[in-house]
Order: structure tokens, then C-alpha cells, then sequence
């Protein structure tokens, strides 16, 4: 009974190999189109793991169309089932010009004229993680070639870390010609991963020497794997290279972690920064201390993400029960993409305004009460949230990234994401808008003037109610645009203002109230202690088991780097502010009082 | 005159104080044994009264040394943690997990009670710590905040800063102090058990007179020349420092009593509400209970106590009506009161005193003096 | 004479009005809904008292719950936990004291659960809770229709083992039901022979060196993931690793912005995570999360006319739903949504099987295994509480919906799993 079982299991392997890689001479195309038409993954997954080394460019671009869920299945109407591919827009009707997988040409109907289909009429080519992986295999001997070099690289990475002595010669002979400096590393990191893995011991040695030249984060694991493998053969030599070529890398690891920490703590600052700013001129400025200006920034979110859907499709909302649909004018493409730059003149002027009329319906009447504006600030705060819930919903909304807005830009692998950088820009040109704008102009001489003395501003002839108003809503508007950028990189929901409120107020205070240079200089300095922190107290728990008394419980906490970090920062700011009580720039005074 | 009218004003409130004071502590406990208030309704009181201690120790802070802290949350908080761990050591193994040790300490993989555990077996200990812990914290910060002259808002938003720094510690799991979760599921007090009607009672009992206690401890002290001090600070602290007044010791002093009072509040608060964890000791909490004080009157002692209880029956009732929209209600009902009615609830009667008078004799001159010897 | 005609009169008015009111009473049964609506929590919550509501009308309008030969309507009863937890057993002590509902369905975070366990237990109440917890629990006052560890996380765990994945990287939030997942899951991977060196995220010993607490935490409602994500890359820099995720819903959108930001992707290196259903991904970037995997015991693409009838039904409720702050655009079903159904059609069940309202007799018929057929296939009620149901593992698709890898059939729910595997 069992042998009988085993020789039945043999034949059916036999027959799925052989059916597999009956057809030598197929194409390519041929092959991928039996692929899709075949019964189960396992059988899809061998197909396709025969075409690696054998696809070309044009077999790559049907793979990441099978990955982007673009090719279907089109069933004649005598039952034959034809993968093709949709290409070209839609038509009035929703249909699209189709071409068949097998051979590239276009698909006609019995006649011979060319078909239009509609994709809610196909069925869809499925792939799931495994089937994409056999995809990959295949895509990254092609991408070998590519001419991209970041989709060169991550080919090479993937074919080294695989192991696979088979592939050496396509890498060695990609690195005869290979130009791209980074490429040539990854190239050099490949050969040298899959020679690790040979049975001889000069070629592994050579290949730690390789690794320690290169010295790539992503050959750890390798060198780590031959190290206690050459231990346990207790090979001097070998251990001795890897361990060279391991200190190679925590050394490159060391200098990237360093880096890395340094423009994350720019790029923390700068959304301190950002979302300060606008406190920094209704707190710092005015006095009035304003709970709501989370809401204001929560209103900037929001309007990024209503000017998002309106470039979109439109938008339907429901707010107290009143139906409401914003129609969308259905962009896409470039336009689409450009909805952020939209967004942001919006969200300044949206919060703006509501700030104007909070200012107008309540603040102006508490300009003496600094304490109770705080009270009456933290009453908005509470409507506007339930406004935001119930008019967008309780749940987080979507806001995409533009495409200039993802991706990333890595040297010498220190990660330099786009939101971050163009984050840290926008920064630097608010700060100098908002230093002009209260140096440079009439309005900036009247609202310094307001603020200084209110009374002796009045007497001179200054509308200080119209000036309180602008400066309010300048504030407002500042935390806006705040919101606009934090959509980019956080959640956009109706408590999205609660997460930054303390850390607003504290970068304001540190960096000394009324004073713009200040809050530059504390935003930037809070993100970078709490970036370094993060970075670093894992390594220093055990030092900080050394404190007495309360030894064991800063080592615990030293290890929750991410609340270590914030609460560091609060008790630096609570001591820094006994060294500096009125903050980094105190605006002097002779008035007491 | 003036003398014997206030005179007479104090009597009639030794005997308002003395019929309120009678009615939390002997009538509603004697009514809710008898069925007639239902548990539910007393315990709800219960946790009102309890609210009503943190917002005195608010008020002795901001009504009468005006300085506004954000951080009585924190210090409401750790009495209860404290008196917390106490009840959660008496749990014994009757947990979910059946060990001696609390179930979260299982759930984080221990076998046996962390040391700083220990001594919380004994209820007397557990007792000197409500005061002891937040007494030491208020004054490790209260001196280095007063001794660098931090005040106004900045003290505002220092305090928010301490308390949100404490509720970022007490939310990990691994400060051993049950993380998010915090304590529940308490079973036994001093022997008794919860689950007993009798026990809820007794606690109430405890609140009410505590709360008679510190109410009158704070107007006698309101009466010395401390409270005179204390009130020069908040009015003018440059002056009475000219005037040769410590003003820092004096404000270290009444920060550490308004953090044991808190504390108090806050140890009472959590075996009548089943529940202690970090979200009780953020910032926002902090901002609510001024905003009772705000409600019920500032600088009064009975202001705050008024506020404390209206505004969390109003909750109470409104989270119930109106789920959707009692944020927006409690939002308006701040605006309004700071923007109309600085004095909070206790001035409505002095604020409507001179409509009334108005309305009953609409062309009596009279009315026009008393309502602005009420305004005095 | 008139009087005493008149006090007859008013006597029988009265008599008349008792009756009358008994009967009313007795065609309507009061049901507790006990979920926050407003604070952090709410972004969740709202969205099971929708399902709750139009779960009872449902029922209601298919004739209600019959016990002894008459028909009772469902007469909700919804109060506002606002994420608050004192709140949260002020409101189960209202429900119970007050309302004296006949059930509660409520809850989502482990600690509002923590903190309405006692006052079921005092009342002899019975809370249904419906959202994937840490188990360690085993209340008589609560039927557990949410999913266990071994629910949901040990079968993802199994499904990136067989997908060949060497490395795991264990990131939460910072509360009890990531905590005990992860240790879970640390002993579950050392058993399958994954050496503790591949598994990232730190860990915590105590003195004696035994590890009390693995993996990566971050506060609630953190917002900067930068560190943790280059950490990550780093980890992943080597291959075959993934990320097991347990951030509760708001933490996930910094977190997968930054992630996609640094060049990681499913591909790479993929995130199972196990809070994100279908309904936090409405505040998700679809776009960038292609291809990361999810575990649930339901998701909205399940292809069965049970579930696509469920669909479209609760969708037409919502159009013409009158319920105040309701969301009608956009909306989906998910996980906890399905299993609130699930719960309040086990608890009819149970009810008419047990013949009254007692929540003993109800609990006896519980555990006396009853079987519903809901959206998700079948789902068995057990005598320790919880339930035996399918599990679905699930690939996110740029349309916010999840395409289904893989099932496991009739999972037993198991809450006590530390120790276990060794």
C-alpha cells in the first residue's frame, strides 16, 4: 500500500516536472502565459521558476504588470481562455485596448478586428507571496540590467543574500561592466555572500576580506553566521577575519547610526518647530494661552484632506445628519499629485479663519485673563473636536503622499526621507516668512507694537483690535499649515492636535516667550536630545544601573527608548528652566508685575 | 452693624455647613441601608465627594495663592496608586491567574512580588505613602520651580509637563505598576468585602468627613495670618516679597498641602471606583478639575466643591442623553462661565440678587441699594 | 357615593394601567451598548454600536427573541464609555443597577474591560466582548466572542514560517495585549527552533535573568517612528525578516509612513499586524501598505452569500439609519464588527435555548456549545467562554480590503497559552 502510495506520489511529481518544462523551445511569453493559465500556485510557482535566466526585458514588464494586478484572463466566446494584457486609457465605454500575453499582438475577435474590454468583465490573474517571490527571482536576473540603478541594486542584493553559487556568473559578469559606484559595492557584497557559502576555506577567506572592504550593514547576519561557524571548527584564521570584518561594520553602523541620528533630530525639530511657530506668536506673542491650537492644526489636516478628495473623486459628508457632497473634479497624473501645493495656501487661510472668529467671539474678552483664556481655549477645543468627529467621522481619514513626497534618498546608508527634507525646508522658509513679515512689513511694526504695550498702542492710533485679530489669526493660520504637513507624516483624525499640544508649549517656553529665535533654537535642540536618546539609551541602561536608589528602575526605563527619550526631555526642560527661568531669550522688562 | 451682620453671616453658615455636613454623613448613608438611595447613586456621590477634595486642593492653589497647577492629577493619582497597591496586595490569589502576586505581574512573566512591592501588605504603610509620595514630589518640584521664581503660566505649563511625564512612566507595563491596565478587580479592604453593600457605605462615610475635615482646615487656615500671606502672594508677590515675606517658603507649603490633599482624594477615589490607571493623572484631568473650580467659583472653598459635583452630574447625566454631543455642551458651558460669569455658580445668587429685587418691587429705590450692598 | 365611585374608578384606572404596563414591558428586553463615542477611543468604538443597532433591528424586525411563546423586541439602551475608564464602570454600574439590561455588548481596549470585570462579577452580569485580546482571562461574566492569541497570532506566525521568513521583529504599543502577545509568541518562535538572536525589538530580565518582557514598545499615540524604523532596515538589511506589528490602530499611520518613506515594502520585508482591520484602514495610506499581511477571523472579502448579504444589508441600514453622528459614506465591515453580530445572535440563541433572560440559565446554555452560522462561517460557542471559530490570513490590496491567503478552519479558542509551548 505505502510503496504503491510513493510511486504514485513519484508520477505525479514526474508529471507536473515534465509538464513544467515540457517545451524547450516555448518563448518566454509562452511560457508566462502558461503560467497564468495554470490550475494551482505550486504549479505557477514551478513555471515561472523556469523562466529565470531566460526572460527578457519584456517578459519583466508582463511580471510587474501581473504584480500590479493589470493582466486578466479574457474567455472567447467557445471557452478558450486567453491571458492578455490591458494597455492605453479607457474609452467612453470603460474599455481598454487588450494585447495576448503569448505573443504581444493585439487581441481580435474572430474576424480579426481588434477587441475592447471592459476589466469588470474579466476574470483577474491572482498572485499571492509566494508566487510573487518566483516572480522576483525571475525580475532580479532581468533587473541585473536595469537601468536604474536603485533597481539594480536591489536585484544584486537579493540574488547575494540568496547564496546561490548558480548566479555567480551573471554577478561577475554585471561587475566587468558595471559603472554605478553603489552598484559596484552591492555587486562586490553579492560575490563575495555567495562565496561565504563555499566549501572551500581560501574562497570564504577572500570573502571576508571582500565583506570587510565593503563593510555593508546587510552582510551582518552572513558574517555573524560564519564567525560562530568558524569558531566551532575552531579555525583561527577564518575567526579572525570575520571578526576583522564584522568590526568593519559596527564601525560603518557606529557612523551611520550617528548621522542617521542627526538629521532625524533635524527633522523632529523642524516639525517641533513647525507646530510651535503658530504658538509661539498667540501664546508667545499675544499671551493668550490657546488649548485650541491643536484644533488648529487638526483644521489644516483636514482641509489637506478635503482639497485631496475634491482633486480626487469628491467628497460626501455627513456632519449633524445634513447630507453634503463636495463634487470632485476627478484629476490625475501630475495634477493630482500637485493637490498638496493647493492644500497648503488652504489649510493656512482655513484655520485662519476660524481662528479670527474664535478670537472675535471669545478671546478678545480675556486678553487681561490670561489664566481664564486657558480655560475657555480648552471649552473650544472640546467642540471643535466633536465638530471634526461628527462632521468627517470618528475614524482617521486617508491623505496619500504625493510622489515627491515618498521615497527616499540614501547615502552611504544614512536615509534621507523626502517628506523629512522637504519638512525641514518648508520649515526654514516659515520661520523667514513669519521673521519678515513681523520685521520687514507695517503690519509686523503694528503688531509688535500691539503686543509690546497694548494701551500705548491704542493711544497712538493703532486699531488694536483690528491688529489683535490679524496677529490671532496669523497664529492660526501658521498651526494650519502645521496641520498640512502633518498629514504627510502622522494620522489625520479629530484628536490629531492632543498628540502635540505639550510639546507646542514646551518648545515655546523653553526657547523664552516672545521670542522667535528662541523657538528656533529649542525646537531644533529638543528634537535632537530626544533623537540622540532614543538612539543611545539602550546601549547606556547598564551605566544607568549604577545611579543609586533608583538604579534598576532607570535601566527598565532606559530600555523603552521611546518614553525614555520624551520623559528625558521634560525633566531636562523642568531643570533647564531652573538655570534659565524665562527661557532662552528673556524679552526684558522693567516692569514688574 | 457691620460686625454683627457678619457675625450673624457666620453663624448662618457654621449651621449650613453643620446641616450639609450632617446630611452626607448621617442621612444619605442612613437612607441608601433603608433602600431608599440606591447603591449606584451613592457610589456615584461617593466618587463626586471625592472629586471634590482634588478641587479644593486646586482652589487653595489657584483661587488663593494664584498659582494655577496642572499637575493635581498627578498627585490625585498617586494617592490612589498608593492606597492601590495596598488593595491589590489584599486581592491574595483570588486573581484571574489564582497567585499570590497581582495578575499583571504574572502577565509580564514574574514568579515573585517585585521588592518595592512588599511593604504595601500593610495597610498603615500603604496610608503613609498616600501622603508621603506625592508630599516628596511636590516638594522636590515645588522648590526647584518657586526657588527659580517660575510663575504665571510658565508654572501652568511646567506642572502639565510633570504630570504628562508621569503618565508616560505609569503607562509602560514595565514601571511594574500595571501599565495601561492599571489596578482594577480590588476585593477585599480592611477585611471587608466589596462585594458587600455595607462597605461602599462605610466609604462614603470616610469621604464625607474627610471632606468636612479638609473643608474646615482650609478656612481656618484661610483665617490665619498664613491664609493673609497666601493671599498677598496671589495679588502681589513682588510686594510681599519687598515686605520681607519668604514668598517661596510660603508657596512650597501650600503646593505640598494641596498635593496631600489631592492625594487624599485620589486614595478614596479608588476603592470606590474600582479603578486606578494612568489616564487618570494626564494633563486634561488636571484641566478638568480647574475647570470645576472655574465652575463653582474661585477663591471660595465651597465654589470648588459645587463645581466639582454639578459639572460631573452633568457629565454623568449628559454621557448617558446626549453621547454625541456632551463634549459640546461641557466645551460651551466653560466658555460661558468664563466669559459671563467670572465668579462661577456661588456668585449666580449675588449676580441675580438685584433682578430679583428688580422683578419684586420693580420701582422701589430701595432694591438699587441692597443689590449693590450685595455686590460689596 | 362620588367618591367612592371615583376611588374605584382611579383604583381600577390604576389596575388597568399595571397591566397594561407589565405587558408593554414584557414585549421589549433591555440590552446594554457600552462603547466609548467620544475621546481616543472612539475612532474604533463608533463603529460596533452601528453594527450593535443594526444587528437588534434586524432581529427585531424578523419578529425578536422568543422565550416561553411570546416575541421580545430588543430595546437598546447606549450610554458613552468617552474612553474613560472610571467612566467606563460608571456606566456598566448604571446599565446593570439602574437599566437592569438583560446584557451588555461593549468594550474594546483590555484595560475597559479590566475595569467593568468587577462590577459584572458583582451583579452577576453578562458582558459580550467582541475585540482580539490577550487572554489570561476566563470570566463567567463575559462570553469572549473576540479572538485569542492562538487565534490570531500564532497561526500568522505559522503562516511566515512556512513562508520562509527567518527573522521576526516584534513592535507594539505599550499595553497588556501586545505585552503578553509577544511573550506568547517568543516562547511559540524559540519552540519552532527560531534562534533568540533573530528575534528583534530588545528584550527585558529581571534579576534572575529570565526575560519578562520582549520586544519594542512605544507610548499611545506616539508619533515619531523614525529611530524604530531605521533600526528595523537594519534588521531587515539581511533578508528574510518581518515585522509582527501589535501598534494599536492610531500609531500605525506614522508608523507605516515612515516605513514605506525608508524604502521597505511587503516585499522586502513585510508587517503582519494584528490591529489593523478593515476599518482602521480607512485612515491608512493603501497605497503604501500593498501586500502587508493581516490575521482576523473575518474580513469583508470573505466570498460567501452570508457574508455579501450581511454587506449589503448593513450598508442599507446605514442609508437610512437616523441615528445621530452616524457615518454613512464609505464604510466597511470588519473583525469586531462581524463578531458584535455574531455575539448578539449567540445571546438570542442562548436565550431561547435556556427559555428566559437569566443570565445563569443563559450561561449554562452557552456552554452547552451552540452554533451560529454568521458571515464568517461557523462559529461554536465553548464551555470556557469563548469561541471556536475560522481564522483568515489576509494581504492588504490598494482598495483597502484584504485579499485571503490562507484559513484555518474551527479554531479552538484557547485564552491560557503563557507556558504552553516549550
Amino acid at each position: 500500500m505505502k510503496f504503491l502510495l510513493r510511486l504514485f506520489c513519484a508520477l505525479a511529481c514526474s508529471l507536473t516536472l515534465s509538464h513544467a518544462f515540457a517545451a524547450e523551445d516555448e518563448t518566454p511569453r509562452q511560457t508566462l502565459a502558461r503560467a497564468i493559465l495554470a490550475e494551482n500556485a505550486a504549479t505557477k510557482r514551478t513555471i515561472l521558476g523556469s523562466l529565470v535566466g531566460r526572460a527578457d526585458e519584456e517578459v519583466g514588464e508582463l511580471l510587474v504588470a501581473w504584480r500590479q494586478d493589470a493582466l486578466f484572463i479574457y474567455t472567447t466566446p467557445d471557452n478558450t481562455r486567453i491571458p492578455v494584457r490591458l494597455i492605453g486609457p479607457a474609452d467612453a465605454a470603460g474599455t481598454h485596448a487588450a494585447v495576448r500575453v503569448i505573443d504581444g499582438e493585439p487581441l481580435t475577435d474572430a474576424a480579426g478586428a481588434p477587441l475592447r474590454l471592459d476589466k469588470g468583465d474579466l476574470e483577474s490573474v491572482d498572485h499571492n507571496a509566494n508566487l510573487r517571490r518566483a516572480m522576483k527571482a525571475v525580475l532580479d536576473l532581468i533587473d541585473l540590467g536595469a537601468a536604474l540603478p536603485a533597481k539594480r541594486i536591489q536585484a544584486i542584493k537579493t540574488i547575494g543574500q540568496s547564496q546561490d553559487a548558480e548566479k555567480l556568473p551573471a554577478i561577475q559578469a554585471r561587475l566587468e561592466i558595471e559603472t554605478d559606484k553603489n552598484a559596484i559595492v552591492a555587486l562586490r557584497e553579492a560575490r563575495a555572500l555567495i562565496m561565504l557559502k563555499s566549501a572551500k576555506d581560501e574562497d570564504r577567506l577572500e570573502a571576508l576580506r571582500e565583506l570587510k572592504e565593503v563593510h555593508t550593514l546587510s552582510s551582518t547576519d552572513f558574517i555573524k553566521g560564519a564567525l560562530s561557524d568558524a569558531q566551532r571548527r575552531n579555525h583561527t584564521q577564518l575567526t579572525n577575519a570575520a571578526r576583522a570584518a564584522l568590526n568593519a561594520v559596527d564601525l560603518h553602523r557606529a557612523k551611520v547610526d550617528f548621522f542617521g541620528t542627526l538629521f532625524r533630530s533635524l527633522s523632529l525639530g523642524s516639525i517641533l518647530l513647525i507646530v510651535a511657530l503658530g504658538l509661539a506668536i498667540t501664546f508667545g506673542l499675544m499671551g493668550v494661552i490657546n488649548m485650541a491650537h491643536g484644533e488648529m492644526i487638526a483644521i489644516g489636516a483636514y482641509t489637506t484632506y478635503v482639497v485631496q478628495n475634491i482633486f480626487g473623486s469628491g467628497l460626501a459628508l455627513s456632519p449633524f445628519g445634513i447630507s453634503l457632497s463636495l463634487p470632485g473634479i476627478n484629476s490625475s497624473g501630475w495634477v493630482y499629485q500637485s493637490y498638496f501645493i493647493v492644500a497648503l495656501p488652504l489649510s493656512f487661510l482655513c484655520a485662519a479663519f476660524v481662528g479670527i472668529l474664535l478670537e472675535r467671539s471669545v478671546i478678545q474678552f480675556l486678553y487681561r485673563r490670561p489664566l481664564e483664556s486657558l480655560l475657555a481655549t480648552w471649552g473650544v477645543s472640546l467642540i471643535l473636536q466633536q465638530i471634526l468627529r461628527l462632521t468627517f467621522g470618528a475614524n482617521n481619514v486617508q491623505v496619500s503622499s504625493p510622489i515627491y513626497l515618498s521615497g527616499n534618498w540614501t547615502v552611504n546608508d544614512i536615509l534621507f526621507g523626502w517628506n523629512r527634507v522637504f519638512v525641514i525646508c518648508f520649515a526654514g522658509l516659515i520661520v523667514f516668512g513669519v521673521y519678515l513679515v513681523l520685521t520687514r512689513t507695517s503690519l509686523g511694526l503694528l503688531i509688535r507694537a500691539v503686543m509690546q504695550n497694548r494701551g500705548m498702542a491704542a493711544c497712538m492710533g493703532v486699531r488694536t483690535t483690528r491688529v489683535n485679530m490679524l496677529t490671532f489669526g496669523l497664529g492660526s493660520g501658521l498651526a494650519g499649515l502645521a496641520g498640512a504637513f502633518l498629514s504627510q507624516i502622522g494620522n489625520v483624525g479629530p484628536s490629531l492636535g492632543q498628540s502635540y499640544i505639550v510639546d507646542s508649549f514646551m518648545v515655546v517656553v523653553v526657547g523664552g516667550v516672545g521670542n522667535l529665535v528662541g523657538t528656533v533654537i529649542s525646537g531644533l535642540g529638543i528634537g535632537s536630545l530626544d533623537q540622540f536618546i532614543q538612539q543611545y539609551s539602550p546601549a547606556l541602561a547598564s551605566a544607568f544601573a549604577t545611579v543609586p536608589f533608583v538604579g534598576g528602575f532607570l535601566q527598565n526605563l532606559a530600555q523603552d527608548s521611546a518614553v525614555f527619550g520624551k520623559i528625558l526631555v521634560l525633566c531636562g526642560i523642568i531643570l533647564f528652566l531652573q538655570w534659565r527661568p524665562a527661557g532662552l531669550f528673556v524679552t526684558r522688562t522693567r516692569s514688574l508685575d | 452693624m457691620n460686625d454683627s451682620s457678619s457675625s450673624s453671616r457666620a453663624r448662618l453658615e457654621i449651621i449650613a455647613i453643620a446641616v450639609i455636613a450632617t446630611l452626607l454623613i448621617v442621612v444619605i448613608p442612613v437612607l441608601n441601608a433603608q433602600g431608599v438611595i440606591s447603591n449606584f447613586h451613592l457610589n456615584l456621590w461617593g466618587k463626586y465627594l471625592c472629586y471634590a477634595l482634588l478641587a479644593i486642593s486646586v482652589d487653595l492653589l489657584w483661587g488663593h495663592t494664584g498659582l494655577l497647577s496642572l499637575g493635581q492629577a498627578l498627585f490625585f493619582a498617586l494617592g490612589g496608586y498608593m492606597h492601590g497597591m495596598y488593595l491589590m496586595r489584599m486581592i491574595g490569589d483570588l486573581g484571574q491567574h489564582k497567585q499570590p502576586i497581582p495578575d499583571f505581574l504574572v502577565f509580564l512573566g514574574w514568579t515573585k512580588l517585585p521588592a518595592f512591592w512588599e511593604p504595601f501588605d500593610s495597610f498603615g504603610f500603604a496610608l503613609a505613602m498616600v501622603f508621603v509620595l506625592p508630599g516628596i514630589v511636590a516638594l522636590i518640584f515645588g522648590f526647584l520651580a518657586f526657588r527659580s521664581r517660575i510663575k504665571g503660566v510658565y508654572f501652568s505649563i511646567l506642572t502639565q509637563a510633570l504630570t504628562y511625564a508621569g503618565a508616560l512612566i505609569f503607562f509602560r507595563n514595565n514601571t511594574l505598576m500595571g501599565g495601561n491596565n492599571g489596578f482594577t478587580d480590588f476585593k477585599f479592604i480592611l477585611g471587608f468585602d466589596f462585594r458587600d453593600p455595607a462597605t461602599p457605605r462605610w466609604l462614603f462615610i470616610a469621604t464625607a468627613v474627610t471632606l468636612l475635615l479638609v473643608f474646615l482646615g482650609c478656612r481656618w487656615l484661610h483665617t490665619t495670618k498664613f491664609g493673609l500671606v497666601q493671599r498677598a502672594v496671589r495679588d502681589g508677590e513682588n510686594r510681599v516679597l519687598f515686605s520681607g515675606y519668604a514668598s517661596a517658603h510660603y508657596k512650597l507649603f501650600v503646593f505640598v498641602l494641596a498635593a496631600i490633599i489631592a492625594a487624599v482624594g485620589g486614595a478614596l477615589y479608588v476603592p470606590q471606583v474600582g479603578i486606578i490607571n494612568p489616564s487618570e493623572m494626564t494633563p486634561d484631568k488636571s484641566l478638568e478639575a480647574v475647570v470645576w473650580v472655574a465652575v463653582g467659583g474661585r477663591a471660595t472653598l465651597i465654589g470648588p466643591i459645587i463645581g466639582a459635583i454639578s459639572v460631573n452630574a452633568l457629565k454623568s447625566w449628559a454621557t448617558r442623553a446626549i453621547p454625541d454631543l456632551w463634549l459640546v455642551l461641557l466645551g460651551g458651558l466653560f466658555i460661558l462661565v468664563v466669559l459671563f460669569l467670572p465668579g462661577g455658580l456661588v456668585s449666580l445668587p449675588k449676580r441675580l440678587a438685584p433682578l430679583w429685587q428688580k422683578f419684586r418691587r420693580p420701582s422701589a429705590p430701595a432694591a438699587e441699594s441692597a443689590g449693590k450692598a450685595a455686590k460689596q | 357615593m362620588i367618591t367612592k365611585f371615583g376611588k374605584l374608578l382611579g383604583v381600577g384606572a390604576l389596575a388597568l394601567g399595571a397591566l397594561l404596563g407589565t405587558a408593554r414591558a414584557a414585549d421589549t428586553v433591555k440590552v446594554g451598548v457600552l462603547h466609548s463615542l467620544s475621546g481616543t477611543m472612539a475612532i474604533s468604538e463608533t463603529s460596533l454600536r452601528d453594527v450593535l443597532l443594526f444587528t437588534f433591528d434586524e432581529i427585531n424586525a424578523a419578529g425578536g427573541i422568543k422565550v416561553g411563546g411570546k416575541s421580545y423586541k430588543i430595546e437598546p439602551v447606549v450610554v458613552d464609555g468617552a474612553s474613560n475608564w472610571p467612566l467606563f464602570a460608571e456606566k456598566a454600574k448604571q446599565l446593570l443597577e439602574q437599566d437592569k439590561v438583560a446584557v451588555t455588548f461593549g468594550c474594546w481596549t483590555s484595560v475597559s474591560r479590566k475595569s467593568v470585570l468587577p462590577v459584572f462579577e458583582k451583579n452577576n452580569g453578562l458582558l459580550f466582548y467582541p475585540v482580539q485580546y490577550e487572554g489570561e482571562e476566563e470570566s463567567q461574566n463575559v462570553a469572549y466572542t473576540a479572538e485569542a492569541v492562538n487565534q490570531q497570532a500564532t497561526p500568522a506566525v505559522d503562516y511566515l514560517l512556512e513562508q520562509g521568513y527567518t527573522k521576526f521583529y516584534l513592535l507594539g504599543s505599550d499595553y497588556v495585549y501586545p505585552q503578553t502577545t509577544n511573550l506568547v509568541l517568543l516562547e511559540y518562535l524559540l519552540s519552532k527552533g527560531v534562534p533568540i538572536e533573530n528575534i528583534g525589538g530588545g528584550f527585558r530580565k529581571d534579576e534572575s535573568g529570565k526575560i519578562i518582557s520582549a520586544g519594542k514598545y512605544t507610548p499611545f499615540g506616539h508619533t515619531d517612528y523614525q529611530q524604530i524604523v531605521a533600526e528595523i532596515k537594519q534588521f531587515a538589511a539581511g533578508g528574510g525578516a518581518a515585522v509582527i506589528s501589535t501598534l494599536n490602530g492610531d500609531t500605525n499611520v506614522p508608523f507605516f509612513k515612515e516605513y514605506a518613506a525608508s524604502g521597505l515594502t511587503a516585499d522586502t520585508c513585510p508587517v503582519v499586524s494584528f490591529s489593523i482591520s478593515e476599518d482602521e484602514f480607512r485612515g491608512l495610506p493603501a497605497d503604501q501598505l500593498v501586500g502587508q499581511l493581516g490575521c482576523w477571523t473575518y474580513f469583508q472579502s470573505i466570498n460567501t452569500p452570508a457574508n455579501k448579504k450581511f454587506v449589503s444589508d448593513f450598508k442599507a441600514w446605514l442609508a437610512k439609519s437616523t441615528v445621530p453622528g452616524i457615518v454613512k459614506e464609505g464604510r466597511v465591515t470588519c473583525s469586531p464588527m462581524v463578531l458584535s453580530y455574531n455575539g448578539v445572535y449567540l445571546w438570542k440563541a442562548a436565550v431561547e435555548k435556556a427559555g428566559t433572560f437569566d443570565v445563569d440559565a443563559v450561561r449554562e446554555a452557552w456552554k452547552s456549545g451552540i452554533s451560529f452560522d454568521g458571515p464568517a462561517g461557523k462559529v461554536t460557542t465553548q464551555p470556557n467562554m469563548h469561541l471556536t471559530k475560522n481564522v483568515y490570513i489576509g494581504e492588504t490590496k490598494s482598495d483597502g480590503q484584504f485579499k485571503i491567503l490562507q484559513s484555518f478552519d474551527n479554531v479552538y479558542g484557547e485564552p491560557w497559552l503563557k507556558g504552553k509551548f516549550k
